[in-house]
């Protein structure tokens, strides 16, 4: 079995990250405050090269860069 | 040298009652060696069903949500369940004692656990896994996972107008499969909580 997510270039664990998402916003305002701080995440990275720092990026933004990337040659192969 | 023998001979003289039970192995299990707030998680605990009765039962189940690292919590323990019915991706199971041990991975939807009186409680989960053990005890992570109560139904309305407009609009290919998980959690959340 092939799930839609994963045709579409997405990894399981931005699946569950999107339907958790959508669970904490589904919640009753004051459950949901105290539940949507859970989804928050801020992460750096950087690539050393030749004993050099690269520039630090966050690990959000890549991952969803590369996922973008994954969908689009997933969809179109 | 000499007081060892005496020492050895004390200990054989020892009436047998007084004797320690024979120790078993030192073996650490998954649950000894995990921190005290995932252990409430594996404390899932067994039994077969008495033999008395012909109502078969878990002795123990337990739902986790497992938002964070740190941030592990627990959402309902149970010392004795009939039954649980979860929905697998394999398709909804209904869960008694003495179930083939397995692992299956959920989809976003209603977890039901009937308890011994009869009651019913359900939650909706936002995916994870169900790991039924060998000895009729269960347990279920999900990383969020909520009694129905918690949930607002015109949020969920909201919800779905604006993952519709995004599924079938001109975004990207990720935004549009998002959109598409969105509608999913959505629509099955819509449908348990009429």
């Amino acid at each position: 079995m092939v799930f839609a997510w994963k045709a579409a270039g997405l990894t399981y664990n931005r699946y569950l990250a999107v339907a958790s998402r959508v669970v904490r916003r589904s919640l009753k305002d004051d459950k949901r405050l105290i539940a949507e701080r859970r989804g928050e995440m801020d992460l750096r990275f950087a690539k050393w090269e030749n004993g050099k720092m690269g520039e630090p990026k966050n690990l959000a933004d890549a991952n969803a860069a590369s996922m973008a990337k994954a969908a689009e040659s997933g969809g179109s192969s | 040298m000499n007081s060892f023998r005496v020492a050895r001979a004390a200990l054989r003289a020892r009436p047998s009652a007084l004797r320690l039970p024979i120790q078993p192995l030192q073996r650490r299990t998954y649950a000894e060696a995990v921190p005290d707030k995932a252990r409430v998680l594996n404390q899932a605990q067994l039994v077969p069903p008495s033999s008395g009765t012909n109502l078969r039962r878990l002795r123990s189940t337990e739902l986790g949500a497992v938002p964070r690292a740190s941030g592990l919590s627990s959402i309902y323990t149970s010392q004795n369940v009939v039954q649980v019915n979860i929905p697998a991706e394999s398709g909804e199971m209904g869960v008694l004692a003495n179930h083939v041990p397995s692992i299956e991975q959920l989809k976003p939807g209603l977890i039901e656990v009937i308890e011994e009186t009869g009651t019913s409680k359900q939650f909706f989960l936002s995916g994870g896994f169900a790991t039924v053990q060998p000895n009729s005890s269960m347990s279920i992570n999900a990383v969020e996972g909520y009694p129905l109560e918690d949930f607002s139904a015109d949020a969920v309305r909201s919800q779905i107008t604006e993952a519709q407009k995004v599924a079938n609009g001109g975004g990207s290919e990720q935004d549009i499969a998002e959109a598409k998980i969105e509608l999913e959690v959505l629509e099955s959340l819509q449908a348990v909580l009429k």
